[in-house]
């Protein structure tokens, strides 16, 4: 444990590193969609000029000129403003998964980055030259706009699609060709990619409905934007299959079973976030479809409502994407409270050390006492849950006795969901005292261990600890 | 050879598709059939007035979309559901039946939107004055499908058998109690004796999946059958416009279709809602044990629970006369104010509207806070 923690209350550190990325995948996938909308318009209106339909061509650039202006202002304010927003965060967060990001890409990173400040210079280019550069000029800045934003979606998604599928690169072995192509590389681009052309076309949609609903343009433009949709909401489903088919195994026994939860039910919240890109994306097929057959009725909230179901499908899938990790941040590699698996693979030796004395960021705190409880809870705990908010603790915890509290942390990592616990006895009581006390009790470690050692007296002749999996008491299922 | 198939119209023949048409060939065989002609053509030429309000006209729609998802969704839990045990039966909805948490959370969140949409849909005709002659009837309708709304949602909040679902119950059943005269009797009858139990489930039950949406549904048939009758009430400030002036959608073709992705993308924030924050299933309900703390009604009934409280003790019988009072009003309201355009009791109307949407959200954002 080399970073502090970010305890964000209600909302919890990961939460909030979501409502940013789910914004911001929304906008960047829309910042490479749109290139090829305004790469395709413009074609397209060079036809129509081509073959002597002057005024129509006009037209089409008008509406273009439209489609840039939103285009331009919406993904590099709120581009900016998240993509930032999110280095930010994942930098509280996840610190040490941050680190092995950055150390590992450097130079993908560089690249990205070079990338993206060409992208942001032809763009400029691109819409301060509409009325000075020649037609030819402006195809060839939105076609080259295209090209190099595709390209950041490239880098990035080599490093996101690598969280989940590291494929052979090792902490050992740091291969970066290997963690970069990884397994999930190529149905991962290709996937965002249709996704991002789904979206280019939502756009036109929003321009098309403030055309007027007399205006003969507006058909074309709405049948225009949706050759842009629908293709792409086809064919997500069939690349959802190929990427399907390179997770991790207990990703998709997690998908497929659900996890083990306290009641001895299910817990499925993947598989809901799954159900809900499945939703959005049939959803939006079929508005799409309606637009299609009467192009005149797209107004403004129309293509709002469908870029709102695009934006909430992207949240599913990437809620989806990121649960399918757990309970790791790199698959395999770093568990999400920054414990690195072969710490915690070497053993006894190193998890039952006093966690404490491993970790730097803590104030010095009595063993037992509610402050040692506390302080594990925010070191162990706080990446991921809150005490009162989401994945909220509180309610998690509300049927714990002391016993069971103290067995069961070791129970939540047998079942594939939680890092091991790290440390002494001391330490695991200390945090059971401190989950029990949300409840309004006054609880310390010392009482914990005294109850649970007074149970083992009870239960059996042994007066050891038992290591059994425990027996959960009743608890009302979420 | 002579038949009894009725005659196509001329002006239908010349409005329908071509007759070699497969479409033109199915109209035509039908109205030879069901000679409701001019029944589709009023429906037809059924407009929508275009102004800077017409996004209100779709709260209409948005509660029914509410209601059919609630209908759908209802019907797969009851599939499972037991109200001999019910809350055992839920925790086998929610742990063990393939997506029942999700169905379960869909109708949860749904409950929640439709009575949101109602009360929208009820505030933008009442600022609007659509229920002033000749919609009085759409007017009394509407309120009483808001009431039952609300029916739907205090019997349906119970049928978990939970901690929260019971003691907010017994709360609410508790105020019946406290009516003059009648309310011990009220409060017996909907208990099915002197406190909630599983027997109360027994009444709360048939009737929230019964009673309820039977005359839900002929209300609605007939709620409906107003609008499509008198057509789309248009406000004072489109009446103003000069004729040429006046434009609008035609309802069928291009308002409803443009309300299609509305309602998907209100059907894909139910998933989503239902995805990132699922309905819990508390402990199951001891009646013994003490309420816990914190206990309110639904947000729905938070104005009324926190209205009663300013009348302590024995002028709580006066809160709930004041309170009996205002439905009454409403429904007394296009009765009164009749004028079109509005005159000085139209535009008093409008105020007190204004007082009391004001008072509705202060005191339900008082009552959430408390």
């Amino acid at each position: 444990m080399n970073y502090p923690v970010w305890d964000v209350p209600w909302l919890g550190a990961g939460l909030v590193v979501a409502i940013i990325a789910v914004f911001h995948v929304f906008v960047s996938h829309f910042a490479i969609g749109g290139g090829a909308f305004l790469f395709a318009a413009e074609w397209w209106a060079g036809r129509l000029a081509r073959a002597g339909h002057a005024s129509d061509a006009a037209r089409v650039l008008d509406f273009l000129h439209r489609y840039a202006t939103f285009f331009l202002v919406f993904t590099t304010v709120f581009g900016a403003m998240t993509g930032v927003g999110i280095w930010f965060a994942i930098g509280l967060a996840s610190p040490e998964g941050t680190s092995l990001l950055i150390h590992q890409f450097v130079f993908a990173w560089a690249t990205e980055w070079v990338v993206f400040l060409l992208e942001l210079t032809i763009l400029y280019l691109y819409y301060y030259g509409w009325k000075h550069n020649p037609r030819r000029d402006q195809v060839f800045l939105a076609g080259a706009y295209f090209v190099v934003s595709w390209f950041s979606l490239f880098i990035i998604n080599g490093i996101l699609s690598f969280m989940l599928t590291p494929g052979g690169w090792t902490p050992e072995n740091r291969d970066l060709a290997a963690g970069f192509f990884n397994p999930s590389f190529w149905p991962s681009l290709v996937l965002r990619t249709a996704t991002m052309f789904l979206i280019g076309g939502l756009g036109g949609l929003l321009i098309a409905g403030r055309l007027g609903a007399e205006d003969p343009l507006k058909p074309r433009v709405v049948r225009f934007s949706a050759a842009f949709v629908v293709p792409a909401a086809f064919l997500v489903p069939i690349l959802f299959g190929w990427y399907w088919s390179t997770l991790p195994e207990s990703t998709v026994k997690m998908v497929q079973e659900g996890v083990a939860g306290l009641g001895g039910g299910r817990l499925t919240a993947i598989t809901r976030h799954l159900v809900l890109a499945g939703a959005a994306g049939f959803a939006v097929m079929a508005g799409v479809l309606v637009a299609v057959v009467r192009p005149r009725a797209v107004t403004t909230g129309v293509a709002l409502a469908l870029m709102l179901v695009v934006q909430m499908g992207l949240m599913g899938a990437e809620f989806f994407r990121e649960m399918a990790r757990k309970p790791y941040v790199i698959y395999g590699t770093l568990y999400s409270n920054s414990l690195w698996k072969k710490d915690a693979d070497a053993g006894p030796a190193t998890l039952k050390t006093p966690f404490l004395e491993r970790a730097r960021w803590h104030p010095a705190v009595l063993p037992g006492s509610t402050e040692h409880g506390e302080w594990v809870l925010r070191l162990q705990c706080m990446s991921c849950h809150t005490r009162k908010g989401y994945r909220d603790l509180t309610s998690r915890t509300a049927s714990w006795t002391p016993e069971f509290a103290f067995r069961w942390f070791d129970t939540m990592h047998e079942q594939g969901v939680m890092p091991p616990f790290q440390g002494s006895d001391n330490d695991r009581a200390a945090l059971a005292a401190t989950l029990l006390n949300l409840h309004g009790r006054a609880l310390d470690g010392n009482d914990v261990l005294r109850a649970v050692t007074e149970k083992a007296r009870q239960a059996a002749p042994s007066p050891a600890t038992p290591s059994a999996t425990p027996v959960p008491p009743p608890e009302a299922p979420r | 050879m002579a038949t009894d198939l009725a005659s196509i119209p001329p002006e239908a023949d010349a409005r329908l598709p071509p007759a070699g048409t497969r479409t033109g060939r199915a109209a035509r065989w039908l109205l030879a059939r069901y000679p409701v002609w001019p029944v589709v053509a009023h429906l037809a030429d059924k407009k929508v007035p275009r102004h800077r309000h017409s996004a209100w006209y779709a709260m209409g729609g948005i509660v029914l979309f509410f209601f059919a998802v609630q209908v759908v969704t209802g019907v797969l839990l009851m599939v499972y559901y037991d109200p001999g045990q019910p809350w055992q039966s839920v925790q086998h909805i929610v742990m063990e039946v393939p997506y029942g948490s999700l169905i379960r959370s869909v109708h949860h969140w749904a409950a929640n939107g439709m009575i949101l949409a109602i009360f929208l849909h009820l505030f933008s005709t009442f600022f609007l004055k659509a229920y002033r002659p000749p919609r009085e009837m759409t007017w009394v309708t509407g309120l009483a499908l808001a009431g039952l709304g609300m029916a739907f949602g205090f019997s349906g909040y119970l049928l978990p058998w939970d901690e929260l679902s019971f003691f907010a119950t017994r709360v609410g059943i508790s105020e019946v109690e406290k009516v003059p005269l009648v309310g011990g009797f009220l409060a017996d009858l909907i208990r099915g004796g002197p406190d909630v139990t599983v027997a109360t489930i027994g009444r709360f039950y048939p009737l929230h999946v019964v009673v309820l949406p039977l005359v839900v549904l002929g209300l609605i048939a007939a709620h409906l059958t107003f609008v499509q009758v008198q057509g789309v009430s248009e406000p004072d400030s489109f009446r103003a416009l000069p004729p040429e002036n006046r434009r609008y959608h035609r309802f069928f073709g291009e308002f409803l279709v443009a309300e299609v992705p509305v309602w998907l993308a209100l059907g894909v924030l139910l998933v989503a809602l239902a995805a990132v924050a699922p309905r819990a299933l508390d402990p199951e309900a001891n009646p013994a044990a003490a309420a816990p703390e914190g206990i309110k009604p639904e947000w729905y009934f938070l104005s009324q629970y926190q209205a009663l409280k300013l009348f302590p003790g024995s002028l709580e019988v006066v809160g709930q006369a004041v309170l009996g009072l205002i439905p009454l009003a409403m429904v007394a309201v296009p009765f009164w104010d009749r004028s079109v355009p509005a005159d000085a009791r139209g535009r008093l109307v409008t105020r007190l509207g204004v007082a009391a949407v004001a008072g509705l959200v202060a005191m339900t954002a008082w009552g959430w806070l408390s």
